[in-house]
């Protein structure tokens, strides 16, 4: 700046100053003086102004997906954003200068996005942090992801990566900072009349920066665009390129061995009537509906049982599972709840298959009492769109509430006598039931992956999504949808149907009024959203609103090979990627059968990991249980200290601090690195005790933490039971109820260590539970990295094509946050027919209304804390 | 009493956690140096290392608490198996590019994001060099796959992660030219890849093949094929 960059011109006579200097003069001044002309002057000064902005920006504490943790793990002290000044994350839009998009902006979420950027004051700036943000990223092809933020937002920097390292981040504020650094403003001053233009855009009288807010309609639609759409939708584009593309396969329904047996052998005689060979036959998975089941046996003996009591008929088996007419099914399930000699009390998943003929609904249930004897029962209904009806079983275990929920706006079955059966994912309004077979996505490609395009002559060239839909976006709608003038950007379609009624305090003379908290909250651990109503502070009804980061992880499950669907599981519960490998992993290899004997150095490696993934997963939890205390951020500061040393070693092992990828069927994808395994040991043996009694000690004495704690949100035995709630949550009610000892997998059954379980079922409680079963997990650490043998790390050569026997599978893990449940149906082709996800996240927030009820708002905002939910999770 | 005693003792814990980061200092005699080891602590002006080569900062089970990476003047050691990008390997001594357009990446790759087509001589048949290859890093999940499936060892994962940009449009689509780095940047990025028995006999055994199979397809089709010669390293 010192110098000036304008040689060598013939007149140097300036409009704001009356003398004429002498050339040679003026070349010699602009050498050694800083300013000569009033546009170097505002330089100056828009350096300086400048420089105050770029070293202040405040983020808004906003946090989408997977990125959000890296985001966080930005402003923890190892990596320390407030060297650059932006440590100061604000809650509210109105105090924020950057907006760091950070994670999958779905289709749900898109409009509370574009509300909190037309909420931010002037000058605003965008990040749009990872693949998924700017455009879409793994996910684009999902039905309910929106592929790029900069389609609403201006996007000021990008910073790429899936998920960016906090070092990425970092780098991406740099690269705002320089872009500051080269902002001028709009100058006037009028004394001397000098103009000067900036380049800034939004320094001007006449701007209008802020963006409509998009509706969720029959699918989410920028007003912007709305004549187009229109027009584009009543031509039937969308119809007309969906004839042209391959459908997916849909099969029949298994069916008794017997009429299997009875198929199969007319089908070999109709083939030697023509003259040909019988059929090969289909290598199918030995029939079990999980590892640890009742077994054969069993099941016979209880469905001789139930004919007894309720007629010939009642229990046909299928494929090891109990098919019950619809008519029968409620009483049949309070019979196996209360009467049956094991009490069947605990629903442990439930969930749904599309079929030719039927749409099956299946419920996998085991008893507390007596663990490790699951069953499977099955019910069919009409596979026509929106006629399936079956009766619900929410009377008998609440938790099948929200799961029948999710299987009638998945799949479009009515549940008779639901108390409230609304969409639970997607938003009421919306024009598709999407796991259903026939439905495609509006970026469809093919049935399954691989897609021609990339591979065989195809396109022969690089292509984006958006080039096939007609609305070059992630949209369809139905041809005959009309009422497009009556699309308003001020409608809550997502959360206006689930208004909590709720109960009258009488004593409290008050009004009773509706909170809406979330989806964008510092608090909500995500994008969860709760409609409270309170009688003054205290919670008479809460509703959870979710699906605000529904990214369609079993639609694009259903389409994805075994094994590219690994890194997809990393992204479900994101801070236990390892944990989640692990359970997709067994899914598949229940199947595959000893195809897929996993070798002995692999289980030991499985098993470090996921219980490295637990230890990581509680300090989380805790951390910011603290923080959902009012606690904030220091003690999470503390807490997740360790955590990053864990990332390390995954980092080293895997390749990715957070998602892993590491686990493959059969074993593990690569062998531990040189030196491994010794800085393991030094972590497990000498730090990670002394950090558990640091948190031990600060924390569990605690009078703060004791009184916001104890007593708060208190859920009994029963209640646990009966919602379905997992894990940490309800072993904090008192129930013995660990995966890893009720049906062990892996070897677990080789190590010594407890099941930790507590009794009061309180906020408390459930902290208490997970310091202590970190204690377990070191233990069972230290065992682990004491014994591993060397050896292999896969059953034989490592290979991309997978083949997996017909079947159905379930298989169940113990993730940090509950028991993690992958449904696998396959078909004998490459991709699974039916992928399903048991997310303990999901399922524990059924229970969460029972919890706050009659507690105040502050009091819900630890409770769900303590739930320790991840959103990725929740809403897959 | 003891009300109020949790808040002096948190506030105890924070504050003691605050003067020992300062003894600490002083008692290693850090003080007045970078964790990373930097000359001093007001290196604005001087001795701040090229891009690339800043110092890297250890922490491991032994490092007492966790202290602070000061990106960008020091790094995280970067672990080999880290992964972000792809990236196409070329031999740095014939430039033969170590693709074949066998596809197999882009048949496991997870979210689609490899787009690629084979080389065809002027008489129509294959020759086993990529003519095009694309990667959508809007949609690649840096998870790997494609590299840990390759049978040529041609797609590897770049370490690169500071690719923060403007724009998307033009520049998150990486094309032959930018996927492209030589064997000797890839042998310092991986040295322990680099070195293992199997990667060098693997090396052989690739090398022959392809060249037995690019001498047929030139024979069998005069003039050379194209892509084969001198490609430009973006990377390198």
């Amino acid at each position: 700046m010192a110098t000036s960059t304008t040689p060598a011109q013939p007149s140097v006579s300036r409009p704001e100053w009356t003398t004429i200097i002498d050339p040679v003069l003026q070349k010699e001044l602009e050498q050694h003086v800083l300013v000569t002309s009033w546009d170097q002057l505002l330089g100056m000064v828009d350096t300086v102004y400048n420089w105050g902005r770029r070293s202040s920006l405040w983020p808004l504490g906003f946090g989408l997906a997977c990125c959000a943790i890296e985001m966080i793990c930005t402003a923890s002290s190892r990596f320390d954003i407030a060297r650059f000044g932006a440590e100061v994350f604000r809650g509210s839009p109105r105090q924020a200068d950057v907006m760091i998009v950070s994670g999958t902006v779905t289709k749900t979420m898109m409009p509370m996005i574009a509300r909190l950027y037309d909420q931010m004051p002037e000058p605003k700036y965008v990040i749009s942090m990872g693949a998924c943000a700017t455009g879409g990223g793994p996910f684009k092809e999902g039905y309910n992801v929106v592929s790029g933020i900069d389609k609403y937002l201006p996007v000021d920097v990008y910073v790429p990566g899936c998920p960016p390292t906090p070092q990425a981040l970092l780098n991406g504020l740099i690269m705002l900072q320089k872009k500051i650094d080269g902002e001028k403003l709009d100058v006037t001053l009028p004394v001397l009349g000098h103009v000067r233009k900036g380049n800034t855009s939004w320094y001007s009288e006449n701007v209008e920066r802020d963006i409509p807010v998009p509706v969720l309609g029959p699918d989410l639609i920028d007003l912007r665009l709305v004549e187009v759409s229109a027009e584009r939708t009543a031509q039937g584009l969308i119809e007309a390129r969906e004839e042209t593309l391959a459908k997916p396969a849909i099969i029949a329904a298994p069916k008794t061995d017997a009429a299997e047996a009875a198929l199969e052998a007319e089908e070999a005689a109709a083939a030697v009537a023509k003259g040909g060979k019988p059929p090969k036959k289909a290598k199918r998975a030995v029939a079990q509906p999980t590892l640890v089941w009742l077994g054969e046996e069993g099941l016979n003996a209880l469905a001789g049982r139930l004919d007894a009591e309720f007629g010939a008929g009642t229990a046909t088996i299928i494929q090891a599972g109990l098919l019950i007419p619809a008519e029968k099914l409620v009483a049949v399930a309070y019979y196996l709840r209360d009467r049956n000699p094991i009490k069947y009390d605990y629903l442990a998943s439930l969930q749904s298959v599309h079929y030719e003929d039927c749409i099956e609904v299946n419920y996998q249930l085991d008893s507390t009492l007596d663990p490790g004897k699951v069953i499977t029962l099955r019910a069919r209904t009409s596979a026509v769109e929106c006629e399936g009806e079956l009766p619900t079983l929410s009377s008998v275990w609440r938790g099948a509430d929200f799961q029948e929920r999710e299987v009638y706006d998945m799949m479009g079955v009515k549940f008779a006598g639901h108390p409230e059966l609304k969409r639970i994912l997607m938003w009421d309004g919306f024009a598709y039931w999407p796991l259903r077979k026939d439905y495609l996505e509006p970026y469809y490609e093919g049935p399954t992956k691989v897609f021609d395009s990339r591979v065989e002559e195809g396109f022969g060239r690089h292509f984006r999504s958006e080039e096939l839909n007609p609305h070059g976006t992630n949209m369809k709608i139905p041809k005959d949808y009309k009422d497009w003038d009556k699309l308003s950007s001020g409608d809550d379609t997502k959360g206006k149907t689930l208004m909590p009624t709720g109960v009258d305090i009488s004593e409290l003379d008050t009004d009773q009024f509706i909170v809406s908290m979330g989806p964008q909250h510092p608090s909500t651990h995500g994008v969860f959203r709760m409609n409270l109503r309170v009688d003054g502070e205290t919670i008479v009804g809460l509703k959870p609103v979710m699906g605000y980061m529904h990214r369609n992880h079993e639609k694009i499950g259903e389409r994805n090979t075994y094994l590219m669907n690994f890194p997809f599981t990393d992204r479900l519960d994101y801070l236990t990627s390892m944990g989640n490998n692990f359970g997709y992993a067994l899914a598949v290899e229940q199947l595959m059968g000893d195809e897929a004997k996993v070798p002995e150095r692999a289980e030991y490696i499985r098993v470090i990991m996921a219980e490295l993934t637990r230890v990581a997963s509680h300090m989380w939890s805790i951390g910011f249980l603290l923080n959902d205390l009012g606690a904030f951020f220091t003690p999470a500061l503390y807490a997740i200290e360790e955590r990053e040393l864990i990332l390390d070693l995954f980092e080293w092992a895997a390749g990715s601090r957070m998602m892993c990828n590491y686990y493959r069927f059969g074993g593990v994808a690569f062998d531990l690195p040189k030196g491994w395994i010794e800085r393991c040991r030094g972590v497990v043996n000498d730090r990670l005790d002394g950090k558990i009694d640091e948190l031990d000690r600060y924390l569990t004495a605690n009078e703060i933490v004791l009184d916001r704690c104890r007593g708060v949100g208190v859920i009994t035995r029963e209640e646990a039971i009966n919602y379905s709630t997992a894990g940490p949550v309800l072993r904090a009610s008192g129930v013995n109820y660990d995966i890893r000892r009720a049906a062990p997998y892996g070897i677990y059954d080789r190590f010594n260590f407890d099941v930790i379980t507590a009794e009061h079922g309180d906020v408390y409680d459930r902290y208490l539970v997970r310091l202590r079963e970190m204690r377990e997990s070191v233990k069972i650490l230290k065992q682990a990295v004491a014994d591993i043998p060397d050896g292999p790390i896969l059953p034989g050569k490592k290979s991309y094509q997978i083949k997996v026997p017909a079947g159905e599978a379930y298989s169940r893990v113990e993730n940090p946050k509950g028991e993690l449940g992958y449904y696998v149906v396959s078909d004998g082709s490459p991709t699974a027919y039916r992928y399903h996800v048991r997310s303990p996240s999901f399922i524990n927030l059924t229970a969460l209304e029972r919890m706050c009820l009659g507690y105040t708002v502050a009091d819900v905002v630890g409770i769900l804390g303590s739930l320790d939910i991840v959103l990725g999770e929740v809403d897959r | 009493m003891n009300l109020g005693q949790g808040l002096i003792i948190g506030h105890w814990v924070t504050l003691r956690r605050f003067l020992l980061t300062f003894w600490r200092d002083i008692k290693d005699g850090k003080g007045l140096h970078r964790r990373g080891g930097g000359t001093q602590i007001l290196d604005f002006w001087s001795g701040r290392m090229p891009r690339g080569q800043e110092p890297t900062v250890r922490q491991d089970s032994t490092t007492e608490g966790l202290f602070t990476v000061e990106y960008p003047d020091e790094r995280l050691p970067v672990y080999e198996r880290f992964r972000v990008l792809p990236m196409l390997v070329y031999d740095t001594e014939d430039g033969n590019v170590r693709c074949t357009s066998c596809n197999i990446c882009a048949k496991v790759c997870p979210p689609q994001c490899i787009w690629m087509t084979q080389a065809k001589g002027p008489k129509g048949n294959v020759v086993p060099l990529p003519e095009e290859f694309f990667i959508d890093m809007d949609v690649c999940m840096n998870c790997g796959m494609c590299s840990e499936y390759c049978p040529f060892d041609a797609i590897k994962m770049d370490h690169n992660f500071e690719l923060s940009n403007y724009e998307r449009h033009q520049t998150h689509i990486f094309d032959l030219q930018d996927l492209l780095v030589s064997s000797e940047f890839y042998a310092q990025t991986h040295p322990e890849a680099w070195e293992t028995a199997e990667q060098i006999t693997e090396r052989g055994k690739v090398s022959k093949k392809k060249d037995q199979r690019l001498q047929k397809a030139l024979a069998a089709s005069k003039p050379a094929a194209p892509a084969s010669s001198q490609p430009a390293a973006s990377k390198a």
